[in-house]
Parts: C-alpha cells; structure tokens; sequence
C-alpha cells in the first residue's frame, strides 16, 4: 500500500471509510467549469459571457486502471484534469477521492493529504521544469512540501531511488534541465509526480511534444511504473492510438462532455457515438494497403462561449433529428460498463 | 514512370549551419529526385534535416545555413547558381511552399485579400480586379465557403483549419509546378486534418502537381504519397514506393521506427523502442549516424558511411547490413512479405 511508505510523517487518516474493491478512486459528479468572459467599461467590469469549457462530466476511475481521456483541442481536457487535481475551483459538481469531496472545507493538513495523493505530468517538457534548479532540487521539492520533518540524507536518497526507476542515473541529479532532452525531461516530470507515491496520476499529454521513437520509450516506462508502484492513471491524449495502447477504459470527450465512455476494446470495435465513429475514421493509417471509408465532419468545433443548444455535437451529426438541437442527451449505459451521450448511438 | 526526366533533382547536397557552439552538419550528402506530378513524402523525427531541405531548395536558409555541396536541378537548371533575382521568379511562381504553423504564416494586420492578390499580381500579369477573382476562386476550390465576403477578412477571424486551407489557395494560386508542404496537418486537430488532407489529395490530382510532403506522421504518408525517403541524421537511409518501404522495410531505422508507433489496428503489445536520443548534428556519430542506436551495429558502422544499395529503379537503402537483418524476423511477417514481394 502505498500511503504505508511515509506512515510517520501522515498522522492524518482521511480515507478509513474508503473501500478500495466496491468504490472508484474518483468519482466526477456533474462537474462544470466555466470561466467568465468580462467586458469592460469605464468603471466596472461586467461578465457577459461563460467559456463553458467543462460542462457536467460525469466520471469514475477505479483503482489501478488507466483512463484514457481523448478529445480534440479546447474540448475541455486539460481543464477536467486541472479540477480533478484541485488546481481549479470547480463552478459546480464535485470530486471524490477516495470517497472524500476534495472541495469541501478542510484544515490544510488534510488538504496537502488529499494533493500529495493525486500528482500531474505536463504536457511540455521544455517548460514544466524550472530552469533554474538542479533535478535533485526539482524532485525534493514536493517532500520539502509535504514532508519537512524528513531528514535531508532520506530526501537525497529517495530522489535518487525515483531517478533510477525512471531510467536516469545518480550523476543527473546535479544537472540542470537544460542538459537534457525532451524525452529525458519528461522522465524528469515523471519522477517528480511520482517521488512522493501518490495514488493516481494525471498525465496531460505526456507523450505529444516527443519523437515516435522516445515516445514509445516513455509510454514503456508508464507502463512499467504503473505496474510495480500499483498507479492509477488518467491519461490525457489527444492521438488515439496512443490512447488506445495505454488505456483500459476510454472516455471521449467533445465541448467540455463526456459522449461516451467504454472499455477500450469495446470503443473501437463497438463504437457507439458518431462523433467517436467519425473521430477513428479520421486517422490516417500508417498502411498504405488500408483505403478508409472517411466520414469527413463538416466545419469545425463551435465555440464553447455559445455551444449549441442540445446535444454539442448536432451541427456537425450526419445522423442528427429534430431532437438532438432540443434536448440534451443524457450519458446512459447502453450495454455493460458502455455508457453514450446520444439519441441514435450506433448499436 | 521511370524513364521521365524528373522535375527536381537533388544530388547530394551538403547544407550546413555555422553556430557558435560549431558547425551543424543538417544534410550531409542528401540525394532524391522528384517526378513531375508526383507525391513524394520525406519521413524523419525532429532534427533529422526534413525542414532544412525544403529551405535549402527555395534558398530561404537563415543567414548563418548554406549549402556548401551538390547541385539541386529544377527543371535542369540549378537552382544553386541563380542570382537572387533569378531565384524570386522561382520561389512561389514555380515552386511554392506552405509552413507548419498556419497561425504565424499569415500577416495579422492585414485582410486576406490583400495577402492573396500581392502575390498573385507580383508573379502574374493581371490588373487588381482579376486578382481578386483568381484569390477568391482559389478558396471556392478549396472549400471556403462563402468565398466571396470572407475573402475580406483579417486571419484572426478564421480558424486553424480554414487559414491553412487559405495557405493552400494562395500557395496555388500560382500554379507551381512543386509544392513543398512542410508539416500542413501537424497543427491541426483529427478531424481538421482528415478535411484539408482530404483538400491537398484533390488539388494535387486535379492540378497534377509535383509535391514534396514533410512530415513526421507516418498515417499522413501512407495516404498521400507515391515515393518516400525515410531521413535519419540529415542523410537519407531509404527510399521507393511508399507501399513497398511501408511493408517492406530494409533499413534497421526504418524497420524500429514503425515498431515503436502505437497502432489502432494491432492489439496491446509492448513497443519497440529505439535506445537514446535522435542525435545532435554538431560532431555526428562518425560512419553510420544510426549505428549508437541499432541493435545490428558492428565495427564497419562506426567507420564507413554505408553506401546506398539500390535494390530497384526506385528503392535504396544505405546500410552495411541489410541484407543480414531479417535473420531474427518471424515466421508470420516473413510469409506476409514474401506475398506482398510476390504480388509486387
């Protein structure tokens, strides 16, 4: 178990109600981020508008699995991942980790409890890592945070322990992050997110700045880790065939919803949604044997300041009805663990 | 198709950029050619010399890049030995290009309009009015709907997909005999990108146009191009028909490199990867520059540059051991390629 490693400096038990075998990690509930879009005048500032940049998601992760949350850009990703780590105040909805709301008042204690168990990789490795500090100094930063009562000598020693599981060697440690390149500083993120032994990881794209060649090294590490340090991943990418080398469940996402949400073998076989049909129908296939029959969208994704009315994905549905611009369609189980967002979802 | 003269000729040209950590060796001894009319694809991760070759063809290198070697022939003229007035007639009028980023590769302050008929009235002889007529049945072709009054705004107001699609039109607006497309989709969102690959096919069809793809997403290749030239290192190790190199690929880079991409069609398995990093082009690896990362590497490698082997009219490979490599493959992908050598 996890949380054992550092039993003598966490006196706090936050989690003694939480049972690993029947409840999910996280449990999204209708969670909504919206941002504001404010006017100025001569003196005030009005809000005239909301980004609703994620808007009612509905999600669970159960331990040791890897959710793969895939989507175009602006569709609300990076913002799901935010919230769900407590960089971002929802607008409304909540987070359950662990059974416990991580929104709800708390002393600071119990809130550093909650965010050393859920730990981020970034997307970009050039701009993630403080240029101005040595690795060792990057990756003992979260145990000054969240451990300063251990000794420097164990600090020193567990950092050094995280940069071998990731593939970098003792002498790195006295390096700065400019030495290295894209895929190194990624193993860099890498090691800090998971020197303090969280409990789930969010990774916001962790592969998209790198090389086929070092991507495949790294998404071998994740795998690798995962298995040994018993990690929970959600997976933000926004390549599909990444998202399906790595995840156990996929959740598709489109203007800040949930469409739909599957075991991974079922989305790509079984494919429900029209948006997820046409989405694996736009990869161009490394086979020149292959001739897909495309299902080419029209248009693009339409602003989420003024998403359309109903289902988001209607403007561009080539199996749209009256009904899709009306009502909202809800995220319904269509067979086991397969939920749709969709009136007409292929069957 | 083989015995047409082809429309550029590259013969091995070194280009080379003077920093001050030293000298960047970016194409050391690249050789290809392309046919009139044809998709060609160039293949490589960052930093293997793809970019630097289309620059070093419009001679639009920075300041501190030449090319120092080889002759690039266009049309049996080399492009090496023009003035640079000579050269303004043939960049954009006989070989244009379109950018990665089509965010940064329109002018923000002005109208589209603008942008389109300056350079369609620079290269051709037409008053205001049919420039405009031309700018605007360029976007109709390419699927800019109401061409007619969007044609009259800023690039801000347009998104990803639609300025690369103006790119395109303006880029075509010409006629080039060769496109140069570095990286169009790269930016692009999937379903974007499945739009205006599905735009370049057709243009390229309709205009027969000769078009040099660059790209590092090999899905994009397999699509559009006919011939690809894998780039390792800023030489090239193979190159024939996209079908063949895909199926059948000789060189150990190339084999490891399609090995270590996730694909939608198999099943989870563990990757391949390719140990270290692509290599830094100040003080390359001497001999072959993939040999520190191949798995087939002997002593020869690390000493002479591998010679290109040419195993037909149109597919080479430059490896001292290619012939020895398929000792290790199984048994499965051995009778699928002895079929696809057959069918071929």
């Amino acid at each position: 178990m996890a949380s054992s490693v550092f039993e003598e400096y966490e006196t706090i038990d936050l989690f003694a109600s939480w049972d690993s075998k029947k409840q999910p990690v996280i449990q999204l509930n209708n969670l909504k981020k919206w941002f504001p879009v404010s006017q100025q005048s001569l003196l005030f500032s009005k809000v005239i508008s909301n980004i609703k940049a994620v808007d009612g998601v509905q999600l669970f992760i159960n331990k040791g699995e890897t959710l793969g949350l895939v989507g175009e850009s602006g569709c609300g990703k990076s913002t799901t991942a935010r919230v769900t780590v407590k960089l971002e105040e929802p607008t409304e909805g909540s987070v359950y980790f662990k059974g416990v709301d991580i929104f709800q008042p708390m002393t600071k204690e119990e809130e550093l409890v909650i965010k050393r168990q859920l730990q981020m990789v970034f997307q970009d490795p050039y701009s993630s890592l403080n240029p101005r500090k040595m690795v060792l100094d990057i990756i003992k930063e979260p145990f000054d945070i969240h451990f300063p009562d251990m000794l420097y000598e164990e600090k020193e020693s567990r950092v050094l322990e995280i940069l071998a599981k990731v593939g970098l060697e003792d002498y790195h440690a006295l390096r700065y992050p400019h030495e290295f390149s894209g895929g190194q500083r990624q193993r860099i993120g890498i090691a800090r997110a998971l020197a303090i032994h969280p409990e789930v990881v969010l990774l916001d794209e962790p592969v998209s700045a790198l090389d086929v060649s070092v991507q495949a090294q790294i998404l071998n590490l994740l795998h690798d880790l995962q298995k040994e340090l018993n990690l929970t991943f959600m997976f933000i990418a926004h390549d599909l065939s990444v998202i399906k080398h790595v995840s156990d469940r996929v959740a598709v996402m489109y203007l800040g919803k949930i469409m739909e949400l599957s075991p991974t073998g079922d989305l790509f076989r079984k494919t429900a949604h029209p948006y997820t049909v046409s989405l694996l129908s736009a990869i161009p296939r490394p086979d020149p044997r292959i001739k897909m029959d495309r299902i080419l969208l029209e248009g693009d994704v339409p602003s989420p300041i003024d998403p359309p009315p109903g289902c988001p994905f209607n403007p561009r549905c080539w199996k749209a009805q009256e009904i899709c611009s009306q009502k909202s369609p809800t995220l319904d189980e269509i067979r086991p663990n397969h939920y749709c967002a969709c009136f007409f979802p292929e069957i | 198709m083989s015995e047409k003269k082809p429309l550029l000729e590259i013969q091995d040209i070194y280009t080379q950029f003077f920093t001050e950590s030293g000298v960047v060796e970016a194409l050391d001894g690249v050789s290809f050619d392309v046919t009139a009319g044809e998709p060609v694809g160039i293949v490589g991760e960052s930093g293997c010399g793809k970019t630097v070759t289309g620059h070093s063809i419009l001679r639009i290198l920075p300041k501190n890049g030449k090319t120092i070697k080889g002759k690039i022939i266009y049309k049996g003229i080399n492009l090496l030995n023009l003035t640079h007035n000579q050269m303004r007639s043939i960049r954009g009028k006989e070989i244009a290009m379109i950018f990665q980023d089509p965010m940064t590769s329109l002018n923000p302050i002005f109208r589209v309009d603008d942008q389109m008929t300056e350079v369609i009235s620079l290269h051709r002889k037409v008053n205001k009015k049919e420039a405009l007529d031309i700018a605007i049945e360029m976007l109709e072709s390419v699927g800019l709907s109401d061409a007619e009054k969007r044609i009259h705004d800023y690039p801000h107001q347009f998104s990803g997909g639609m300025r690369q699609r103006i790119l395109i039109a303006r880029a075509l607006a010409l006629q080039p005999s060769l496109l140069i497309a570095d990286e169009p989709t790269t930016a692009l969102d999937v379903t974007i990108q499945a739009q205006v690959l599905e735009i370049i096919k057709e243009m390229q069809k309709k205009l027969g146009l000769a078009m040099m793809l660059i790209t590092h997403n090999l899905g994009v290749v397999a699509e559009i191009t006919k011939r690809v030239h894998i780039f390792y290192g800023g030489r090239v190790v193979e190159s024939g028909p996209t079908e063949d190199v895909f199926i059948n690929p000789q060189h150990p880079y190339t084999r490891a490199l399609f090995d270590s991409i996730p694909s939608i069609e198999k099943d989870k398995t563990r990757l391949e990867t390719i140990p270290g990093n692509v290599p830094r082009l100040i003080n390359p690896p001497k001999g072959c520059r993939f040999h520190p990362r191949c798995k087939y590497a002997t002593e020869i490698c690390s000493r002479e540059r591998p010679e290109d082997v040419w195993l037909g009219p149109k597919r080479r490979v430059a490896c001292h051991h290619y012939e020895e490599l398929d000792l290790d493959v199984d048994e499965e992908t051995m009778r699928e390629r002895v079929k696809i050598k057959e069918e071929v």
